[in-house]
């Protein structure tokens, strides 16, 4: 396959033809304003294709030693022994996008169990750390997101 | 619906039909601001000599739509409302609710003539917000004393407020269990909101999407409020901790320069106190006023991802879950060791 240019730069560069070809001959509002999100929506695509793989795979990697470690301090809950089972039965190893995602998400229930079981135990520390995990999760969420706003109301 | 080429035939054969007089249509605009629903400007001659313009309200075609709401359910909350003049706002008219009328359900209301309140803060310097504020306060103020009875039943009431707030939390877990992926967002904020629920106060109506952009500015400076459709019997604190949110992502905000200014103001205008209305469960409602909208985004997001759903909206929208998250955690407070 060809690999250079990357895909966000592919994707970047339809962002600067859809910005500076084809909005400066729109008129219609309700359009320019479409054109707008496009704008945003590209960006975000951009981002999300340079890093979404290894992100998913860093915090699946996180939220799946956490799940283990609250399992080891405070004990199990049948929710928490169902969603390790879960993960580790799925393909954890494929590349593919759709493999990733899926194990991804395979990998947040572990996350969500395991919060719930701090909270159920009181255990503070084991809260805090959830906690930090899911503000890696934000974080990536939020270099996807970038600069954002509603547009086109008021 | 917003095809300038045929509505306009379509919509004068409606209302000649409803008002048992010719309506001819003189000019007919789709209007942008709009995010749910697709709207358009008509401007409308009557037989009689009286002229007008009009506002349509409908759904968007099948899975274009970034949330799913009833317009049936809209159209019997404003007539209830417009009855009971309970609040400023612009009569809702007419109601095509088949959508074999005017191409889809639709609902038809009076225009405004004015700005948004999103249109006048944005023009403001930061030192001018005083009156926008209080304006803002008094009308969200306006919303929460109408009387529960006004609606009657065409949006549901709740038993108390103890059942009904369990059950908006737990809407969160409903909305990670409907989802195409997990999410432990939800699931997190609905552990922490479980165990750090205020004090309770009476039900009322709750706008749900009460921001700026939904409060028209008459000549006179007077408000109508607009967009009902996500309204709902509720804690009035909804609607605090959902402009915060909001006014977060999509400033200015009236808020945030000085909720202390802000609470007192409502307090004043509402009559509640301060163990009710306060910074604390600023940061509580904060948290959990956005689950009506975020799970209706996220709802079309798992659409999308399940290939039923598609369209700029949806996917322009998925950047507003991100807002959502940044403001559950910022809502829910970390314990200390």
């Amino acid at each position: 396959m060809l690999s250079k240019p990357t895909t966000p730069q592919i994707i970047l560069d339809c962002r600067r033809e859809l910005l500076e070809t084809i909005d400066p001959v729109v008129s219609d509002p309700t359009v320019k304003i479409a054109i707008q999100m496009l704008e945003n929506v590209l960006r975000n695509c951009a981002e999300r294709s340079a890093h979404e793989i290894a992100w998913m795979r860093e915090e699946s990697d996180s939220m799946v030693a956490f799940a283990r470690d609250v399992k080891s301090t405070v004990g199990s809950s049948p929710e928490i022994d169902v969603a390790i089972a879960s993960y580790e039965k799925g393909d954890n190893v494929t590349l593919h996008l759709d493999a990733v995602s899926d194990s991804y998400s395979r990998a947040g229930e572990c996350l969500s169990v395991a919060l719930e079981r701090a909270f159920a135990t009181g255990h503070t520390e084991l809260h805090l750390r959830g906690r930090e995990i899911l503000a890696l999760r934000l974080a990536h969420e939020d270099a996807i997101k970038g600069d954002w706003a509603f547009v086109g109301r008021g | 619906m917003i095809d300038p080429n045929v509505m306009p035939g379509k919509l004068a054969a409606f209302l000649s039909e409803h008002e048992g007089q010719r309506a001819t249509i003189t000019a007919y605009e789709p209007m942008s601001g709009g995010y749910s629903r697709l709207m358009a400007k008509a401007s409308v001659s009557w037989a009689d000599g009286r002229s007008e313009h009009l506002v349509l309200r409908g759904d968007p075609p099948p899975g274009r739509a970034m949330m799913e709401t009833d317009r049936a359910t809209e159209w019997a909350l404003l007539s209830a409302l417009g009855r009971a003049e309970s609040i400023s706002m612009p009569q809702a008219r007419y109601f095509d609710a088949t959508g074999d009328e005017l191409g889809t359900k639709c609902i038809v209301l009076d225009f405004v003539e004015g700005r948004s309140l999103q249109s006048h803060i944005n023009e403001c310097e930061p030192g001018e917000y005083g009156r926008h504020t209080f304006d803002l306060v008094d009308t969200m103020a306006k919303v929460h004393s109408i009387d529960p009875d006004d609606v009657g039943n065409a949006i549901a009431r709740p038993n108390d407020w103890s059942t009904y707030l369990s059950g908006l939390i737990d809407r969160f877990r409903q909305a990670d269990r409907a989802h195409a992926e997990s999410n432990p967002f939800l699931r997190y904020v609905a552990e922490w909101l479980d165990a750090n629920k205020p004090a309770p106060l009476p039900l009322r109506v709750v706008h749900s999407d009460f921001q700026p952009a939904n409060i028209m500015v008459t000549a006179d400076g007077s408000h109508q409020v607009i967009d009902w459709e996500l309204t709902h019997i509720g804690d009035p604190r909804e609607d605090i901790g959902y402009y915060a949110v909001y006014s977060a992502a999509s400033g200015p905000s009236l808020i945030m320069n000085d909720p202390v200014a802000f609470l007192a103001r409502y307090r004043e205008k509402t009559g509640f106190g301060e163990d009710t209305v306060n910074l604390a469960t600023l940061g509580f409602f904060s948290s959990l006023a956005a689950i009506s909208v975020y799970a209706q985004i996220l709802a079309g997001a798992a659409a999308m991802s399940n290939g039923h759903n598609s369209g700029i909206m949806t996917t322009y929208t998925l950047n507003a879950l991100t807002v959502g998250h940044a403001n559950f955690m910022g809502g829910c407070v970390a314990p200390t060791i």
